[in-house]
């Protein structure tokens, strides 16, 4: 079986640093994925050059069996991969609904003709948008729902930016979710609640995950599968209690000891 | 507290003072000496004259923050204040007049041409000099504090007291348009205006104060708004009611668009009736409009209805740069080319000749089509130009983009104008003969009638009109809207950038064309010299004073930068003094434009207080089922 996204010898520099250094990655369907490494392994790269922000200086990205290399993010986000930012990224002056709703974009298609002419086709299609973007805003129970559907999105406190950001993604209707560290800047109760979200939507909404986050409980409970990176280069790979017990992983976090 | 009002009065005092002399040395003051206000009582020299010293007064006893504590001057602070800004906008203007009289008046006018005995009399009041000066010092003092004493009253007493006293300016001002308006209709109008002296007379002053007033006191143009518009709020009750609980959601609906107590269930209970009447309400106001749109030019007679006319044109323009701008966030100065792209592919299609010294000449490309039957391609040519003009810049933001289409506008400029292409588009000398744009079977003239011009622009800006409104609340405008918020999170969410920019360029520079070829038509032959940079910079200002995005902002803006300086005649020379001010005074004031885009204003207070309702209905939800956690959503 071929895995639904797979990543060879990805190599991503910036003059001479190098954010990745021959990365290999793959992702197989229905799979939670945990990128896990300091700061600066290249976690947020890897995101990156798979969306289509960064194009790789080698390597090889491949989704369901074809290229990314080249494709425009809006065209990686058309063919099923949505993701969301480490430092998040919403449309601050538009409600927390229309945010949700830029999400059904790339699967809708009125146009020039239709907007300006109301055709029925046209309503219908913006009925529809409006259903499904409050769909992917109700995955996430009352804290999005109600009359904060209409509020900018500038207000929301920052755990619902968070969410809401999800949202957005999922209402690109995607197959591969990418989550940059989803759970960055929650308290613990709210963490805890993410992680039943993000198992959720794989288990009821069957959307693979790639998850990049530092919060190991979250690691622990959500991933079918580990990947340590450092450097750029993966490090580690396996069960969370493999990948926690390598002697790479802890010198990659903690340091070495010292000897003598 | 009292020490730091009243050196903000010394300073507010000094600035006023200066800016009475700056007035008075650009010829501004002299000029309007002739212009009544309050016939025989007060004309526009002298408002000038004391204007800068009630705003100085206003402005030195604002409210200030001080240690993160917001302190409104007490009274005594007021009257010192007050008094204070008076006196020092006094010195300085007293002071100015004992200098040039040191100096000697022919003296000081070999440098400054404006100061004329003339001037000096107005600033004397008509006085004898000494005693003018005087009472002119006294006079600044008592304005002054009264204005600072205004700023003491509660704000549903200022408020409505100020915009009185700017209604009768404004009515006073605008006596050349509404005295044709009245003598049409044959309304009495004796009392109103002063037929000898100019301005409103006496009656009609209290009566345009008390009417005004009135009307800011019981909010009667919001109430109006309401009821021209209650889609928004309408159509996200409705919303909000099918996805959570009924009173949060009436207590919603009453937080965002009426600002009034949440405490409205009632309307969940009978929710058709009252909808029903507002919607009827709403039809017989939009019909009043209509009407009055549909008589206005025989109502205020040709000369006004030209300036209408052109207040349409511009309206064009503002709306198809509000879609490049305002929608998608493209900051584009080089607009005029769409404008002269409209105008002169207008001219060659429409049988246009190229002037030349020896007579009228056919383009050498050309066409005798109607105007009519040449609008389509010429609307498709712009958007096609605007598709090529927007490739080449688009990766490119901010100021660069500006400074890149900036240059755009003044190459169609040169290309239009030049000796290169006169063969096309007649050079230096321009093109005449342009059609007047006849619709077979009927006797409407829209070249030599501007009150049949005004229909044409009417129709055009209505169509323009509704095509911003419905693209803006489409898939394409919520696409635009996101690009401008941010590009690259729009381009990662699956919205292609490239198309839609390009796709912005190509509408905003299809609505603009509309506007050069009906300036093409109401004039009737075209010069290089209409389409200068400065048409660009007006365009913008009208979207930015109206505030970006917002389509009402931009009938407002056209308004207010086009049409009061057409009615304004007097103030024709300082035109672009006048654009200036104003618009630093909005960005300063009020820099979401003046009439913003609802969603770009919305005010966070409300946003807070309906999280407050829905943090309480979050609580007896958790009291009566299982807990939930609902601390960090409500912080």
């Amino acid at each position: 079986m071929t895995a639904l996204l797979e990543a060879s010898g990805v190599s991503k520099h910036f003059g001479g640093l190098y954010a990745l250094n021959g990365l290999d990655l793959h992702v197989n369907e229905h799979e939670i994925v945990s990128v896990i490494g300091p700061n600066g392994a290249g976690k947020s790269t890897v995101f990156n050059v798979i969306t289509g922000l960064y194009t790789p200086d080698g390597g090889e990205v491949a989704f369901r069996g074809g290229s990314l290399l080249g494709r425009l993010p809006s065209q990686v986000t058309k063919l099923g991969i949505a993701r969301t930012f480490q430092n998040v990224k919403l449309f601050p002056n538009m409600t927390v609904l229309e945010n949700a709703m830029v999400g059904q974009h790339c699967r809708t298609k009125t146009g020039v003709v239709g907007a300006l002419l109301r055709t029925p086709s046209a309503r219908r299609e913006e009925a529809v948008i409006r259903e499904r973007a409050a769909d992917a805003l109700g995955f996430f129970g009352s804290r999005l729902a109600g009359y904060r559907q209409d509020q900018l999105a500038s207000v929301l406190s920052y755990a619902n930016r968070r969410r809401l950001e999800m949202a957005r993604a999922m209402a690109t209707e995607p197959v591969l979710l990418l989550l940059d560290e989803p759970t960055a800047g929650m308290n613990p109760r709210e963490t805890l609640e993410l992680r039943d979200h993000i198992v959720r939507m794989r288990d009821e909404r069957g959307i693979t995950i790639l998850l990049i986050e530092h919060d190991m409980r979250v690691v622990k409970g959500v991933s079918d599968r580990v990947v340590a990176l450092d450097y750029g280069q993966k490090i580690a790979e396996g069960s969370y209690e493999y990948v926690a017990h390598d002697p790479r992983v802890i010198e990659a976090y903690l340091g070495t000891k010292a000897t003598g | 507290m009292r020490s730091v009002v009243v050196r903000g009065a010394v300073r507010a005092g000094a600035v006023a003072g200066i800016t009475v002399w700056y007035l008075a040395l650009v010829g501004i003051i002299e000029r309007l000496a002739d212009l009544a206000i309050i016939g025989g009582f007060l004309t526009m020299d002298q408002l000038l004259i004391f204007l800068p010293a009630a705003l100085a007064g206003w402005v030195a006893l604002r409210p200030r923050v001080i240690g993160g504590e917001r302190l409104t001057p007490d009274s005594k602070t007021a009257i010192v204040g007050g008094l204070t800004t008076g006196l020092a906008s006094a010195a300085v203007v007293v002071a100015g007049v004992v200098i040039v009289n040191l100096i000697g008046v022919e003296s000081v006018r070999r440098v400054f041409s404006s100061l004329s005995p003339a001037l000096m009399d107005e600033l004397y009041l008509g006085l004898a000099p000494v005693a003018g000066t005087i009472v002119l010092g006294l006079c600044m003092v008592v304005v002054a504090a009264a204005a600072a004493a205004l700023r003491r009253l509660p704000a549903n007493v200022r408020q409505p007291i100020v915009a009185g006293l700017a209604g009768v300016v404004a009515v006073a001002l605008l006596e050349r348009v509404a005295a044709p308006a009245f003598d049409q209709t044959g309304i009495e109008k004796d009392w109103l205006y002063n037929k000898r002296l100019g301005g409103l007379e006496w009656v009609g002053a209290v009566v345009v104060f008390v009417v005004v007033a009135l009307t800011v006191r019981f909010e009667l143009g919001r109430r109006l708004r309401d009821i021209l518009l209650p889609d928004r709020a309408a159509d996200k009750g409705a919303l909000a009611v099918s996805a959570q609980p009924a009173t949060v959601a009436a207590a919603e609906m009453d937080a965002t668009t009426q600002a009034e107590p949440p405490s409205a269930p009632e309307r969940e209970d009978h929710p058709l009736e009252p909808r029903v009447s507002a919607r009827s309400l709403q039809i017989v106001a939009w019909l009043v409009i209509a009407g009055l749109l549909a008589v206005l030019p025989y109502l205020v007679g040709p000369v006004v209805a030209r300036i209408l006319g052109s207040v349409g044109i511009f309206l064009l323009l503002g709306l198809g740069l509000n879609i490049v701008v305002g929608y998608a966030g493209l900051l584009d100065l080089g607009y005029v080319a769409f404008f002269a792209v409209g105008a002169y592919f207008t001219a060659i299609l429409t049988g246009g000749q190229r002037v030349t010294f020896a007579g009228f000449r056919p383009p050498v490309i050309g066409a005798d089509l109607n105007f009519f039957v040449a609008l389509p391609i010429v609307v498709l040519i712009a958007a096609v130009i605007g598709m090529l003009i927007g490739a080449p810049v688009l990766r490119l933001r901010g100021d660069y983009l500006a400074i890149v289409t900036l240059g755009f506008g003044e190459i169609a400029r040169v290309i239009f104008g030049s000796t290169w292409a006169e063969e096309l588009f007649g050079g230096a000398l321009g093109m005449s003969e342009i059609t007047s744009a006849p619709i077979p079977g009927t006797t409407f003239d829209f070249q030599s009638d501007p009150r049949h011009f005004y229909y044409l622009v009417l129709a055009f800006c209505l169509l323009a009109i509704v095509v911003s409104w419905r693209l803006q609340a489409s898939r394409i405008g919520r696409a635009w809207n996101a690009m401008r918020e941010d590009e690259q999170v729009a381009d990662a969410m699956g919205i292609s950038t490239t198309r839609y920019k390009l796709l912005a360029f190509a509408m905003g520079g299809a609505i603009g064309s509309i506007g050069g070829a009906l300036f093409a038509v109401s004039l009737g032959s075209l010069t290089i010299a209409s389409f200068k940079i400065l048409v660009s910079i007006t365009a913008l200002a009208i979207i930015i004073l109206g505030g970006l995005g917002s389509i009402p902002g931009v009938i407002v803006g056209a308004l207010v930068l086009i049409g009061l300086p057409g009615l304004l005649t007097q103030f024709e020379d300082y035109r672009l003094l006048i654009y200036g001010a104003t618009l630093i005074a909005v960005m300063i004031l009020r820099p979401q434009g003046l009439v913003p885009n609802i969603r770009r204003s919305r005010e966070l207070q409300e946003d807070e207080r309906s999280q407050d309702q829905w943090a309480k209905h979050l609580l007896e939800a958790d009291a009566t089922d299982a807990p939930q956690p609902s601390g960090g959503a409500i912080t």
